[in-house]
């Protein structure tokens, strides 16, 4: 290819990222502005795509309560349903609470179980992982009823502990299964040397193994914190109130009512989206990996 | 070897590696065999809820009924309307920002950070933010249309069946290109250099390159893609949910949202039962067409 013409191509190629970064980031950028302008500027026709004027009274009002400034045109009851949205910093701590609890429940259940389908030979051990890994495949939609009726019997209802269990049961295959395959790569040579030295296999995992695995364990703990923290079928069913539901949740039932201030559930969705972003950013290219493992490997 | 030491108790082997698995075992199975046994039950039975005390037997009743009902087929017809919009626009779109982000340009190294954004945030926040760009009094998309010239006045886009349809597409499209190009990024790095340094040396230029070597070789990726997306596109739930609630008339009540509705606002657990088993049936088609495929691609093997 003649110098020139890679420049035309290298222009080509960047003309079509900025494209493609638009498309991807545009979503964000108009919900970003959405949450620093007053109700009214966000209702113009056409709209003004650089705002004019910029308010934090939205953010405000989700930390503090204090009623943005313009509420008495729009109505009492705007105001009223927009309260909702307050809950969203009690429903994200009660997201991140049992996020990072199915994240650290995922470290150590799965890694445990992992290390011994990867390294015991025992009795059994095949139709287990095999089970294990199939119960994946269940679609939340058809066991949502029976989920409910299991928490419920267990007087788990609207309880993090529901949430707990559920999230880990959908995520610990997962995680068994990625380190299991992890696992078996590491050489056994150094384990079994401290092994023949009086280490156990628990001592042999703990000392040996995991920081050598350290970036797979940092993997299969985003997974599960993510797929926690971004759950909502589950959530919805089996939490009631503010005591235990999830900011999906509460995002999703605030913003589908038609009466709710716009401006306030777009701080809400800025707020929600902060933790799972700085996550992808952080584990990049772990998730990367285990995206690709996730759907290409048996 | 070492023959001084003496093998480990078998045994004691053996009840480290039960007292190991048994927790996550033990869980998985609560939530998967109960389930399913509840499912099957209840779907042969009648069970409604103003007569919580007489659920009797009745066979294949709910089935038949289930699959007799016209809303249960057309639930299917917009699955596989979504699925067959959905898939292909995905695929392709994922196969055309995978070569953006394999390009050697900072702009590429740029675009995989921001890739993984729409991918990293809950569904129903994207949901949200899409209903609200195609929101008939707020909506970016009205605005941008409007400004430019095209609409006269805001359209209802998510009130409109076809259009609803669309914008869930659109939303649905958007959360999942960012996995669809990291899976075609990862085959296309699996393609060795000298394949195309060897075309370049035969004199083929670019298109013939990515006819003759990267579509060929990204066949199986391909295939995995669109099994892998329909699946997807089966359980979806939460973007109806968050923007259109399955309407309008039922337009985008997809498979997985039906039943959901039907479980919730008609009370009929036989009923719901049976389109659960229906739904999962049907999901472990495709998980054997799915594995079947996987098990063909020698590429990716472990």
């Amino acid at each position: 290819m003649s110098p020139r013409r890679r420049r035309w191509g290298n222009l080509v190629v960047t003309l079509l990222g900025l494209v493609v970064a638009a498309y991807i980031l545009a979503p964000f950028a108009w919900v970003a502005l959405s949450s620093i302008q007053p109700e009214k500027e966000l209702f113009r026709v056409p709209p003004h795509w650089f705002p004019r004027i910029v308010t934090a009274d939205n953010y405000r009002f989700i930390f503090t309560g204090k009623f943005p400034a313009g509420y008495q045109e729009t109505g009492l009851l705007r105001g009223r349903i927009s309260e909702k949205a307050r809950d969203a910093l009690p429903a994200l701590r009660n997201s991140t609470i049992v996020a990072l609890t199915v994240a650290l429940a995922n470290l150590i259940f799965g890694t445990i179980a992992a290390y011994t389908f990867a390294r015991v030979r025992f009795r059994g051990a095949n139709p287990l992982y095999v089970f294990i890994l199939a119960s994946r495949l269940l679609p939340p939609m058809a066991v949502a009823i029976p989920y409910y009726l299991i928490i419920n019997r267990l007087g788990l209802l609207d309880r993090y502990s529901a949430l707990i269990l559920i999230h880990s049961t959908f995520t610990l295959p997962f995680t068994v299964w990625f380190l299991t395959i992890y696992f078996r790569r590491v050489p056994p040579d150094i384990e079994e040397a401290a092994m023949v030295d009086g280490c156990t296999r628990l001592q042999a995992l703990l000392r040996i193994v995991a920081p050598v695995a350290a970036p797979a364990l940092a993997a299969t703990a985003a997974f599960a914190f993510m797929f926690s923290y971004n759950d909502f079928p589950f959530a919805l069913f089996v939490t009631a109130t503010i005591r235990s539901q999830t900011i999906p949740v509460i995002v999703s039932v605030t913003a589908v009512n038609p009466d709710v201030s716009f401006g306030v559930v777009a701080v809400a969705v800025v707020l929600t989206m902060i933790p799972p972003v700085a996550f992808a950013m952080v584990f990049r290219n772990y998730i990367t990996r285990g995206l690709i493992a996730v759907t290409t490997t048996r | 070897m070492n023959l001084v030491v003496p093998p480990r108790p078998k045994y004691r082997e053996a009840r480290y590696a039960y007292a190991t698995v048994l927790p996550v075992v033990l869980l998985v199975a609560l939530f998967t065999l109960y389930p399913i046994g509840f499912a099957v039950v209840t779907s042969l039975r009648e069970v409604v809820l103003y007569k919580p005390e007489s659920t009797p037997f009745v066979g294949l009743k709910n089935y038949v009924d289930v699959i007799r009902s016209e809303f249960f087929t057309s639930a299917w017809g917009h699955t596989l309307t979504f699925a067959a919009g959905a898939v292909p626009f995905a695929t392709v779109l994922g196969f055309g920002i995978a070569h953006l982000l394999n390009a050697r340009t900072r702009m590429a190294s740029f675009l995989n950070v921001t890739i993984l954004l729409p991918w990293a945030i809950p569904t129903v926040i994207s949901g949200i933010i899409w209903a609200w760009i195609f929101n008939s009094s707020y909506g970016a998309f009205n605005g941008a249309l409007y400004s430019l010239g095209v609409i006269e006045r805001y359209v209802p886009w998510l009130s409109r069946p076809t259009t609803a349809l669309l914008s869930v597409l659109f939303a649905h499209v958007w959360k999942e290109v960012p996995l669809t190009s990291i899976l075609y990024l990862a085959a296309l790095q699996a393609i060795p250099d000298e394949l195309f340094d060897a075309a370049r040396a035969d004199g083929a230029g670019a298109l013939a390159a990515l006819r003759h070597i990267t579509i060929p070789l990204l066949i199986p990726t391909t295939l995995i893609i669109v099994v892998y997306e329909t699946m997807v596109a089966i359980v979806t739930f939460d973007l109806l949910y968050v923007m259109t609630g399955g309407g309008p008339g039922g337009a985008t009540s997809l498979i997985s949202y039906f039943v959901y509705n039907s479980m919730f606002t008609s009370y009929n657990f036989g009923q719901g039962a049976a389109l659960a088993v229906l739904l999962a049936a049907s999901l472990v088609v495709f998980i054997v067409i799915y594995l079947r495929l996987l098990r063909s691609e020698e590429l990716y093997r472990e």
